[in-house]
């Protein structure tokens, strides 16, 4: 099974090599979607996790049994259909293509698994349309 | 064989006039022969929908009692012009507002009236005898305006420039946000769907053209500010850059929200999106020549943002079709493109003029005078 984690880890927990751990104890590969590890704050690391479901949840378990807080209300890119008008500007920006638009539709269109929710598309979009939610 | 003006709008009366929309036009066109073509269409539609930031609202509020002589007026917190009548106003689309919200400005102003909203104003008069009032506040809806028309000193370019930034710092413009290393390119006039690009010589298209404007009805009003006719051009007469503009009018009470839209573009400034749909008459079968360009043989030059000055460094020229394949090659590196037109809604322009035409509930104007084809670009340029 896959599994999109959020995983919020105090400082001190920042030198814990996560998924070395998992892949080994757990055999559940980690891949890491997106990190945030700034000086003096909590570090949010957003992975991607696949393995046998009851390997992925026993892993969790683990990461949690450390004090590393796991939330599945992972933060989203929202895009408002009835805000969009297909400009396509923030495809410019995304680095991943998550966000896409070509011939012959021209119609925006998103790809949740590829985005790592660096949020540009937010700022540049012209129309307001694109915001991030829990 | 020709066929006049006349005849085409006897056709549309009938409920027998045959109108192409661009992209289905240049799809024919691509077996079909200019002069066989010709007999089986009298009109083409052209759209676009993008960012006019060169656009404006005129807007007559009615007298006050006692009256007022407005010389200071805000819209929702967004500076208007009040130079001119007691009280009438010309709201600018990139006029930001004085309130902290700097992402709001006139051109969401003008899109929450033409969404019917209520706006906020607030007036500061010139007492005189016969207007005694000091100041006025109120909250307006369109309905309760006397007049309420776009009058757009500058829209629908016949071609503009693609921007990239081949600096180290990310640059906020008005193509939006240039990545530094040449990070994305951004390119805004829609190429084969541009209304002007359709009549590159600007043959049928001229003042007094009646057009799709926002939604509603409008027409050319005059040449365009910074109207360029004289850019340089391909052998099919397309230009290679920013060249002909049209100025637009077109009565806002009429509008609707989904072709008028306020946007904003970060640490640059609000702008207003809007849809622009021009008919062009097939006259002769010459006329279908345009027509049959596509976007491999329409091009934009590249232009580097990274040096802020009148003339910036170029990359050269590069295709529509080549733009619109979502990247582009400079210096040996490929670099994604970005439209900043929305082609969905220009195609969508094109097809609801098509279906006004065909319905009969939009008939063709013929120009009262041509739009000039000898305008010059002059520079400002200080005292020596």
């Amino acid at each position: 099974m896959r599994k999109r984690v959020t995983l919020i880890f105090p400082r001190h927990l920042v030198n814990v090599p996560l998924t070395y751990r998992l892949a080994k104890d757990f055999d559940v590969a980690a891949n890491i979607v997106r990190a945030r590890v700034a000086p003096n704050e909590v570090g949010t690391l957003v992975v991607e996790l696949s393995g046998d479901i009851d390997q992925v949840e026993a892993g969790l378990e683990w990461v949690q049994s450390l004090g590393i807080e796991v939330t599945e209300r992972a933060k989203e890119i929202q895009i408002d259909p009835d805000l969009c008008v297909d400009c396509g500007l923030c495809t410019g920006v995304c680095p991943t293509e998550a966000l896409k638009i070509s011939a012959p539709n021209w119609k925006l269109e998103f790809s949740r698994n590829r985005c790592v929710m660096c949020e540009q598309c937010v700022a540049t979009c012209p129309v307001g349309a694109i915001s991030t939610s829990l | 064989m020709e066929r006049t003006l006349d005849q085409i709008n006897q056709r549309i009366a009938k409920g027998q006039v045959r109108v192409w929309t661009a992209l289905e036009a240049k799809a024919k066109l691509a077996t079909l022969g200019l002069q066989e073509a010709f007999e089986q269409v009298d009109v083409i539609t052209t759209g676009t929908f993008e960012p006019m930031e060169s656009s404006g609202a005129i807007v007559n509020l009615g007298h006050t009692d006692p009256p007022i002589k407005i010389r200071q007026a805000w819209l929702n917190g967004v500076p208007a012009y009040a130079g001119f009548g007691a009280v009438d106003l010309y709201l600018g689309a990139a006029q930001p507002s004085e309130q902290a919200d700097q992402a709001y400005g006139g051109g969401h102003v003008i899109a929450d009236l033409v969404a019917g909203k209520r706006v906020h104003l607030r007036a500061i008069g010139q007492v005189t005898d016969c207007y005694p009032r000091a100041d006025y506040e109120t909250t307006l809806t369109r309905d309760q305006l006397n007049q309420f028309y776009l009058f757009n000193p500058r829209n629908a370019y016949q071609n503009f420039i693609v921007g990239v930034n081949g600096g180290d710092r990310p640059l906020y413009t008005y193509l939006g946000l240039l990545e530094p290393h040449l990070g994305n390119a951004v390119y805004s006039n829609p190429g084969e769907l541009s209304p002007l690009l359709n009549d590159p010589l600007l043959r049928r298209v001229g003042i007094g053209s009646r057009i799709f404007l926002g939604g509603g009805i409008g027409y050319v009003a005059w040449e365009g500010t910074q109207h360029f006719p004289l850019q340089k051009r391909l052998p099919n007469q397309t230009p290679i850059g920013p060249a002909a503009t049209l100025a637009l009018i077109g009565d806002a009470k009429q509008m609707q929200a989904e072709w008028v839209r306020g946007c904003y573009f970060r640490n640059y400034g609000p702008s207003l999106m809007l849809g622009v749909g021009i008919p062009i008459p097939i006259l002769a079968p010459a006329d279908l020549e345009a027509i049959a360009i596509r976007d491999e043989e329409l091009v934009a030059p590249v232009i580097d943002f990274s040096i802020p000055r009148r003339v910036r460094p170029t990359f050269g020229l590069v295709s529509y079709a080549q733009l619109k394949s979502g990247q582009i090659t400079l210096n040996g590196r490929k670099v994604r493109t970005a439209p900043l037109a929305s082609l969905r809604r220009s195609m969508q322009v094109a097809e609801i003029l098509k279906q006004w035409i065909e319905s009969g509930q939009f008939t063709l104007t013929q120009p009262v005078a041509p739009l000039p084809l000898d305008r010059e670009f002059l520079s400002q340029n200080p005292l020596t």
